[in-house]
C-alpha cells in the first residue's frame, strides 16, 4: 500500500514535470533536456537545507526551487538566444554538471552515499504519506489549470508567436528575449519544487535519481501525450508511467524470473509506441490545441461566402 | 520620417547594402531591384532586425541605428515581412489583436476598419492563421500592421505570389489607406509596373547599393531598366 502511494505520488510528479515541459517546449519552444537538472536542485537543495540546516521542510522547498529559477535564469542568458540545438546540448550539459557535481561534493550533499533521512511534514500523523499526496495532487492540478489560463491568456499568445516567429514577435513589439527569459526561469523554479517535494518522497538521496532517464521519461510522455495540447502532458504520464510502472508492475501476474527483463520491457514498449506515435499521429495522442477563439461559420450569420 | 546617412548593414560581418544615404518623407517611397538586390535587407534594418554597420540611421531626427525591434512598434513603425508574414498557429484574430496595443483609438473600431479593408478577413476570423492561403495571409499580415496605428508602414513585397486581380485591390488598398490616414509607406517591390502607379519617389538598389534615386514624375520605366542591369 505505501509502495502504492508513493509510486502515484511520483506519478504525480512526472504529471507536474512534463506539465512544465509543455509550457517551455509546446508552447514557448524551449528543448530543455536537462528537466532532470532543475528537479534535482530542487531535490537536493531541499535535503541539504533540511538536513543539514535545519531548515523547516516548506522553506527549505520554496528555497531550493529559487535555486532552480536562478539556474534557469542564467542558463537562459547564456544560450537562449542561440538555436535549438544549442539550448538542447546546454541543458542536457547543464543536469550532466549537477549531477557531477552532486556526486563530487561530498561534504555538502553525502556523494554516492547519499543524504537521509527526510521525513514527511505533519509530524506523527497516521497516513501523512497519503496527506503528502494529495497535497502534491493539488500542486499539480493547479499547474495544469494555470498552463490551461496561460494558454488562453495575452502571455500565452505571445509565447507561441515567439514559438512560431521570433523575429515577427519582435517586430510586433514584444521583447522576445526577455519573455523566453523570465518564462524560462520560473517554469524551471516550479521544476525545483516539484524536486523539493519528491525529497520527501525518495526520503533517501543519492545521486543515481538524478540520472537522465528521468528527462527523457518525461519527453517521451510529452511527445506521446501532444505537446500542444494542455492534457498530452498528463494522459502521456498515464500511458507511460501509470500503465508500466504502476498496473505492470504492480498487478501483473509477472513470475519472478521475468521479473527482471520488465524494465527492459518497458523500454521497448516505450520506444515502440514512441515510434508508432511519430509515424501515424506526429503531434501526439491529443493532437494540437486549436485556437481558442470560436465563431460560427461565416454562412450561418447569414454573409454570402466569396466564390 | 527615416533618413539614412551613408549606412551599411548586412547580416553579421557581412555588408550587403553598402553607403545607402535617403530620406523618407511623408509619400509612398518604393525601393525596387532584382533578386537578391538588398530590399528585403533595407526593410530589415529599418524595422531594427539587422545592425546598422556604418552609418546613421534616424526616425523623427532621433538615432535609432542601436534601437531593439520590439522598440520600434512604439515609435510608429509597422513591419509587413516578404515571407513568415503571420503567426500560423495563432487564429486571425489573435494574429491581428498581438500587434494592436500602440496607438491611442481602441481595438474595436481599428479591428472593424481592417474588417472593412479586408471582408476575408472577417470571416475567417477563427481560422487559424496557418490554413490561409497565400493572399489571404498577406492581407492578415498587413492588416495586423495596420492594426498598429503606425506612422511608417514597411511593406516587403505585398504583391509576391498573388493573382494579378488582387495585385490591383492590394495596391488599391494600399493607396487608399495612405490617402485616408496620412501614413508614410515604404514598400519593397518587384514589380515596377503596379509600383509605379503609385509611388511617390523610387528608389532602385542593385547588388546592395542604391543606383537610382527619383521622384516619379521625372522616371521613365527605362532609367528603372537601366539601373536594374548595371
Ligand atoms: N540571412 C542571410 N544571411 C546572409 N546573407 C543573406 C541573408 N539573407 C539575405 N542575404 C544576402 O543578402 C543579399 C540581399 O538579399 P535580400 O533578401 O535583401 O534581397 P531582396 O532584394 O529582398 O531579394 P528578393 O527580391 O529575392 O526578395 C543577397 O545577396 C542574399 O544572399
Ligand atoms: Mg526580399
Amino acid at each position: 500500500m505505501d509502495y502504492l502511494i508513493f509510486s502515484f505520488s511520483l506519478m504525480l510528479v512526472y504529471i507536474g514535470l512534463a506539465q512544465l515541459l509543455h509550457i517551455q517546449f509546446g508552447m514557448a519552444g524551449i528543448p530543455n533536456f536537462g528537466v532532470v537538472g532543475f528537479w534535482g536542485l530542487g531535490l537536493y537543495g531541499t535535503g541539504v537545507l533540511y538536513l543539514t540546516y535545519d531548515v523547516p521542510l516548506f522553506i527549505a522547498i520554496a528555497m531550493a526551487s529559487l535555486l532552480s529559477a536562478a539556474a534557469g535564469y542564467v542558463l537562459a542568458l547564456l544560450v537562449l538566444q542561440r538555436s535549438g540545438q544549442a539550448v538542447l546540448a546546454a541543458t542536457l550539459a547543464l543536469s550532466a554538471i549537477i549531477a557531477t557535481l552532486i556526486v563530487s561534493e561530498k561534504d555538502i550533499t553525502g556523494g554516492v552515499q547519499g543524504l537521509g533521512t527526510i521525513k514527511f511534514p505533519f509530524g506523527d500523523m497516521d497516513g501523512r504519506n497519503i496527506v503528502f499526496m494529495v497535497f502534491i495532487l493539488i500542486v499539480v492540478i493547479a499547474l495544469v489549470w494555470l498552463s490551461a489560463k496561460l494558454r488562453d491568456s495575452r502571455m500565452g499568445r505571445q509565447l507561441v508567436a515567439i514559438r512560431d516567429n521570433e523575429e515577427l514577435a519582435a517586430s510586433l513589439g514584444k521583447n522576445t528575449a526577455s519573455t523566453k527569459r523570465w518564462v524560462f526561469a520560473v517554469t524551471c523554479g516550479m521544476m525545483g519544487v516539484l524536486g523539493g517535494m519528491s525529497a520527501p518522497l525518495h526520503q533517501f538521496l543519492v545521486p543515481y535519481q538524478l540520472a537522465p532517464s528521468l528527462t527523457f521519461a518525461v519527453w517521451i510522455a510529452l511527445v506521446l501525450g501532444g505537446k500542444g495540447h494542455n492534457l498530452g502532458a498528463t494522459v502521456g504520464v498515464f500511458v507511460t508511467f501509470g500503465l508500466f510502472d504502476i498496473l505492470i508492475e504492480t498487478y501483473a501476474p509477472v513470475p519472478a524470473e521475468q521479473a527482471i527483463l520488465l524494465p527492459n520491457f518497458k523500454l521497448f514498449c516505450y520506444g515502440l509506441v514512441l515510434i508508432m506515435i511519430i509515424m501515424f499521429r506526429p503531434r501526439g495522442m491529443l493532437g494540437e490545441d486549436k485556437p481558442r477563439v470560436r465563431a460560427r461559420p461565416a454562412q450561418a450569420q447569414g454573409v454570402p461566402r466569396e466564390t | 520620417m527615416f533618413e539614412a546617412r551613408n549606412m551599411c548593414s548586412g547580416y553579421g560581418e557581412m555588408a550587403v547594402l553598402k553607403d545607402i544615404s535617403f530620406s523618407v518623407k511623408d509619400e509612398i517611397f518604393a525601393v525596387l531591384g532584382a533578386n537578391g538586390a538588398g530590399k528585403t535587407t533595407l526593410l530589415k534594418t529599418l524595422a531594427r532586425l539587422l545592425p546598422v554597420q556604418s552609418g546613421d540611421l534616424t526616425l523623427d531626427g532621433s538615432d535609432v541605428s542601436a534601437t531593439p525591434a520590439y522598440s520600434m512598434p512604439g515609435a510608429g513603425v509597422a513591419y509587413v515581412p516578404q515571407e513568415g508574414n503571420v503567426f500560423p498557429d495563432l487564429s486571425v484574430l489573435e494574429n491581428l489583436s498581438i500587434g494592436g496595443r500602440t496607438g491611442h483609438r481602441s481595438k474595436a473600431e481599428k479591428l472593424d476598419e481592417v474588417f472593412a479593408l479586408f471582408p476575408r478577413l472577417k470571416e475567417r476570423r477563427s481560422q487559424a492563421a496557418g490554413s490561409l492561403s497565400g493572399g489571404e495571409g498577406q492581407m492578415l499580415a498587413v492588416g495586423r500592421a495596420l492594426m498598429q496605428d503606425p506612422q511608417v508602414l514597411l511593406l516587403d513585397e505585398p504583391s509576391a505570389g498573388l493573382s494579378p486581380l488582387f495585385v490591383d485591390t492590394l495596391f488599391t488598398s494600399i493607396a487608399d489607406t495612405r490617402r485616408d490616414r496620412g501614413l508614410t509607406i515604404v514598400l519593397a517591390e518587384q514589380n515596377a509596373v503596379k509600383t509605379l502607379e503609385i509611388a511617390d519617389r523610387v528608389m532602385v538598389l542593385s547588388l546592395g547599393e542604391m543606383h537610382l534615386l527619383r521622384d516619379r514624375a521625372d522616371l521613365s520605366m527605362s532609367d528603372i531598366t537601366a539601373a536594374y542591369h548595371i
